[in-house]
């Protein structure tokens, strides 16, 4: 790998000096500018102009023929709904993890040790590289008819027949995001901890404040961006999630990536593409604002200026 | 920091941080340690239940060694195109002065695009201009997926690189390619190793954009998919076992390796 960046670090800057400046600083941006123009924002530039074609039985695909046929059938067989159950899963899960990882967070920055924050920090970037899918069906095997936690509530005596609710209902969808995406709301909220200068706390504690005082009036109101961003990520992955609800949802769960999914196995495209408009508009929306108020930015890069 | 919290706020907060990690492990955990049970049940094995019978019959799984290789490649692929791509906007990010903020957005909004609706609309484009999904269509999807993070983790890398060694080197005469391959690459190695490390990792698990973009030879993820749903069993213990417990060690050791370099 390293030979391959050398590889590449050998024709990027086949500038020795003599390249002016904004020529070499487009060889740096062209080709991931490309990828991202290209791969990124062009099948969803597309995405959104073919919203607004037709559907063609003939063809089994669109014809560009102006309609507003797939915003329309949004509103039929009750549609709507599930976005607007989506966004609220969203916030929910977005809510408890924020709220969930304050702690987390403080305990890893603040109340351990060089050791065992080095063991926190590892645990908490590992599940951002382990299988969604494989940890979702995890919780098939605790909170199933036969899982683990019914088998010991039934050992113990304390419920004489297995709890159904468990497992396939919403209750284990919930469990799922939590489990899925606390870390993203853990990492921004770190590193927005790491930017407070540590005297601050102490000094508010020395003159008089209780804990939670000082925390409420100090921290939390130096660590708004981290807060924010974390409530962002995790909202931003809940609603465009799908395997917690298919793997952990009722018979009737749904979510918009399920109904997308749904809708485009009898292919209708221009639905499937006004679903995805949609929820890209609000998903960018709230970044974009997001990042007007708390430079997200700010939280990664500036650092090593 | 120091900071009197109080043995009773203490002894919340950890409580509270120690049930975030149970919800986040237990379960996979679980999973593991039922691969080892010899038992056709799912279930903890007991000492005497120990087994690898599961994971010895792996090999034997065609359908999975086939997907496994397919996004073997894949992922590798993948991790190569997004680290070098994100070296080169980790550079122009300390190009560009003004555009800054503007430009990482850039390189980290595709981060924010759900699987399902990327997935879609980069099928729906390759099937209408004529291109067979294949390896090639997943690796595109793919890279949108893994390239932020690669991007984040080796710009944030760029924190060793101290403006004061260039100006340095600048004014003793070091060409830009000199300050780049005898200054700036070796100091911001550990963080293209992570990169690429974890750009493997996330194609090598996705799932959603897989789905939709990958042609006759489906990926692990999917091939798993399909099999969870039709009835488990003790292979799909063993075999997603075995992508945690290998996912686990890797991301252990290039943390370990990151605190390393960070601490000499």
């Amino acid at each position: 790998m390293l030979r391959a960046a050398t590889f590449a670090a050998r024709f990027l800057p086949l500038c020795n000096g003599q390249l002016d400046m904004p020529f070499r600083r487009t060889l740096l941006i062209a080709p991931p500018l490309a990828v991202v123009l290209l791969l990124g924002v062009a099948p969803l530039v597309l995405v959104l102009v073919w919203s607004f074609w037709t559907w063609d039985p003939a063809t089994y695909w669109i014809k560009p023929e102006p309609s507003l046929a797939g915003y329309g059938a949004i509103l039929d067989a009750g549609r709507w709904t599930v976005i607007v159950s989506t966004l609220a899963k969203s916030l929910g899960a977005a809510l408890l993890c924020t709220m969930l990882a304050y702690p987390l967070a403080y305990a890893i920055h603040v109340m351990s040790g060089p050791r065992v924050q080095m063991l926190l920090l590892a645990l908490i970037t590992i599940p951002f590289f382990t299988s969604y899918l494989i940890r979702s069906f995890s919780w098939r095997l605790v909170l199933g008819r036969t899982g683990a936690i019914n088998e010991t509530l039934q050992a113990l005596h304390i419920t004489s027949a297995p709890l159904d609710w468990l497992l396939f209902s919403n209750f284990a969808v919930m469990i799922g995001f939590i489990a899925s995406y606390l870390p993203f709301a853990v990492f921004p909220l770190l590193l927005s901890m790491r930017r407070v200068p540590p005297e601050l706390m102490a000094a508010a504690r020395d003159l008089g404040a209780g804990f939670w005082h000082a925390v409420f009036t100090v921290l939390v109101p130096l660590t708004y961006a981290g807060l924010f961003a974390g409530f962002l990520f995790v909202f931003v992955m809940v609603a465009g999630s799908s395997t917690e609800v298919q793997m952990l949802g009722g018979a009737g769960a749904s979510i918009v990536s399920i109904m997308i999914n749904d809708v485009m196995r009898v292919a209708n495209y221009p639905l499937a593409f006004a679903i995805s408009v949609i929820m890209l508009v609000t998903i960018f929306g709230m970044v974009l604002i997001g990042n007007a108020f708390f430079k997200l930015s700010s939280l990664f890069g500036e650092e090593a200026e | 920091m120091t900071v009197n919290e109080g043995a009773i706020n203490r002894l919340l907060i950890w409580t509270l941080a120690v049930l975030a990690l149970i919800v986040i492990y237990a379960p996979p955990l679980y999973l593991v340690a039922i691969s080892f049970n010899a038992s056709l049940q799912p279930g903890l094995p007991g000492p005497s239940d120990l087994t690898l019978r599961w994971y010895a019959a792996l090999p034997k799984e065609t359908a999975l060694m086939n997907a496994l290789w397919q996004s073997l490649f894949i992922a590798l692929c993948t991790a190569i195109l997004a680290t070098l791509l994100s070296l080169l906007a980790a550079l122009a990010y300390f190009e560009i002065k003004r555009a800054r903020s503007i430009w990482f957005l850039v390189m980290v909004l595709p981060m924010f695009v759900p699987g399902v609706i990327e997935g879609l609309a980069l099928s729906a484009i390759f099937t209408h201009s004529g291109v067979k999904s294949s390896a090639t269509t997943v690796i595109a999807g793919h890279l949108l997926w893994a390239m932020p993070f690669a991007f984040i983790v080796i710009l944030t890398s760029f924190a060793a690189v101290k403006p004061s060694y260039l100006m340095a080197a600048n004014d003793l005469g070091a060409s830009r390619w000199r300050q780049f391959s005898d200054i700036i690459l070796p100091l911001i190695r550990p963080g293209l190793v992570s990169g690429f490390i974890f750009a493997f990792l996330l194609s090598l698990n996705e799932f959603t954009r897989a789905f939709y973009l990958s042609g006759r030879q489906n990926t692990l993820p999917v091939v798993l998919f399909g099999k969870m749903n039709s009835g488990a069993s003790p292979v799909i213990y063993a075999i997603s076992g075995a992508i945690l417990i290998l996912s686990i060690l890797v991301v252990a050791g290039v943390v370990q390796l990151a605190s390393r370099t960070r601490t000499s």
